[in-house]
């Protein structure tokens, strides 16, 4: 009975490059993720900003502008065909790390959602906090960052939480530009094992540790940034 | 309660309209160096409007405010820098609900850099002992009273040693019972010099405390004389039956 549970082990698991394979698609999946992650943020910020900004004083119309066609072709189109463009038409002539590929595009991808987020959570935020910061002399960059952003941030984290949840689960499709992360290690094996079962059912439970520490790291930033909230 | 002293806002012909709706019609005035003038009227007068113009939190489509000299409607003029000597104390308090009661107050002044860390924390402990509220400088706005984040309010304002404050309508949105505490802390600053610009429904406070009434309607000024003419002897119809009403 042992004997034979190990030898499955071995042929799911280690034996023909499927461990290199488990390894190396775990890797590539938290790194994508954590690029994309990094990138989406920073962006899905930037244009979250611009568009609230428009919204609540009518300045920036040029910026404000070029975010709506972005918000538009992102979210309006599937985000395997974006990460297949990125792969073969945007980067085909540019040797770069397919990981930094997908990294980037889905990254793009994520900014295009996160800026709706941190919209939405801007224009939460009373128009009197505005006001008060502008009123002790602060500029509205400073009134921005200070006052209106942490606020911002704090009502929209669940829903952004689950945005990077989304995306981590999102980067299944990376596998389409030849990369091996946990999917495609699953359907490796699967295909040198002439057995579903366990490879479909690592990869789920790959995919479900991830999430869940994705979210108990998360849940911390939450509680933290809820304390003042007594 | 103080002489007259140097004008330090000059305000000519303010106007503001909200579409085909002329809120301000016309305002002119002049506010010294020390004077506290409360501004009184009926909802919707323009009261509000022409406190919040003193600042540009409303933006007047027409007319001057000058303050110490300087046309602060000119787009050219850095407002910033202005609004960092006028205080201003809101109905809603407004407090940062993200940050302590002694950040909220050290915030301005430390981004500002006009304090160190450690003045802003000796200045805002000093303004925290004033308004009645030392044990409260680690709390959260959440768990105040509304009484309690008016007087943190205020404080926050004098952190910026601002040379005048406007309050707009500072104990509206207060239990009747901590309309008192505020009132005192007003009362209080007033007795030290500083110039006060108050748009309130507190009659009381406006007859004891003030230097001036100006009573506001239809956004003009209908009358404006030192308190104890002003409510003993109301010389403006709508002033009359304004007063008939709350008094």
């Amino acid at each position: 009975m042992w004997e034979n549970l190990q030898q499955e082990f071995y042929r799911f698991f280690v034996d023909n490059g499927a461990s290199s394979w488990w390894i190396n698609g775990v890797k590539t999946t938290i790194l994508v993720t954590l690029l994309a992650l990094v990138i989406g943020v920073i962006l899905g910020g930037i244009v979250g900003m611009i568009r609230s900004i428009h919204q609540q004083t009518g300045k920036l119309k040029i910026l404000n502008g070029i975010s709506m066609v972005y918000l538009t072709i992102i979210r309006g189109t599937p985000s395997m065909i974006q990460i297949l463009i990125f792969y073969s038409i945007v980067f085909a002539s540019v040797s770069l790390n397919n990981i930094i590929i997908g990294g980037i595009a889905f990254g793009i991808n994520s900014g295009a959602y996160v800026a709706e987020i941190i919209r939405s959570g801007i224009m939460s935020v009373d128009k009197g906090q505005t006001e008060a910061g502008r009123s002790l002399g602060l500029s509205s960059g400073q009134t921005m960052k200070m006052i209106i952003l942490p606020q911002a941030v704090k009502n929209v984290l669940p829903a952004l939480i689950n945005e990077m949840i989304v995306l981590l689960k999102e980067t299944a499709i990376i596998g389409y530009i030849g990369t091996v992360d946990i999917t495609k290690a699953a359907t490796l094996v699967q295909s040198r094992t002439y057995s579903a079962f366990v490879p479909l059912i690592s990869a789920a439970v790959f995919y479900l540790v991830l999430v869940m520490l994705l979210t108990y790291f998360m849940g911390k930033v939450e509680r933290r940034m809820r304390r003042s909230e007594h | 309660m103080s002489t007259k002293g140097e004008v330090l806002i000059q305000v000519q012909n303010l106007q503001k309209k909200f579409g085909d709706n002329m809120v301000l019609d016309g305002i002119s005035t002049e506010i010294c160096k020390g004077e506290v003038v409360a501004i009184i009227g009926p909802s919707g007068s323009g009261k509000s409007t022409f406190l919040r113009s003193l600042n540009l939190l409303e933006i007047p489509t027409g007319g001057k405010i000058l303050v110490e000299g300087v046309d602060i409607t000119d787009p050219k003029v850095d407002i910033d820098k202005h609004r960092q000597k006028i205080g201003m104390v809101f109905q809603q308090f407004n407090l940062f609900p993200h940050k302590t009661v002694k950040e909220n107050i050290m915030l301005a002044p430390v981004a500002l850099k006009l304090m160190t860390q450690e003045e802003a924390s000796r200045r805002a402990e000093e303004l925290l002992a004033r308004v009645g509220l030392p044990d409260k400088a680690e709390a959260y706005p959440g768990s105040l009273s509304g009484g309690q984040k008016q007087r943190i309010a205020i404080a926050r304002a004098l952190a910026m040693n601002p040379d005048v404050m406007l309050f707009d309508e500072p104990t509206s949105a207060l239990d009747p019972e901590m309309v008192g505490e505020v009132l005192e802390i007003m009362k209080e600053l007033a007795l030290t010099g500083m110039t006060m610009v108050v748009v309130t429904h507190e009659m009381g406070f406006a007859r004891e405390v003030a230097n001036r009434v100006l009573f506001v309607d239809g956004g003009k000024i209908q009358e404006d004389r030192e308190p104890g003419e002003f409510f003993s002897n109301p010389q403006n119809p709508r002033l009359k039956e304004f007063l008939s009403k709350v008094l």
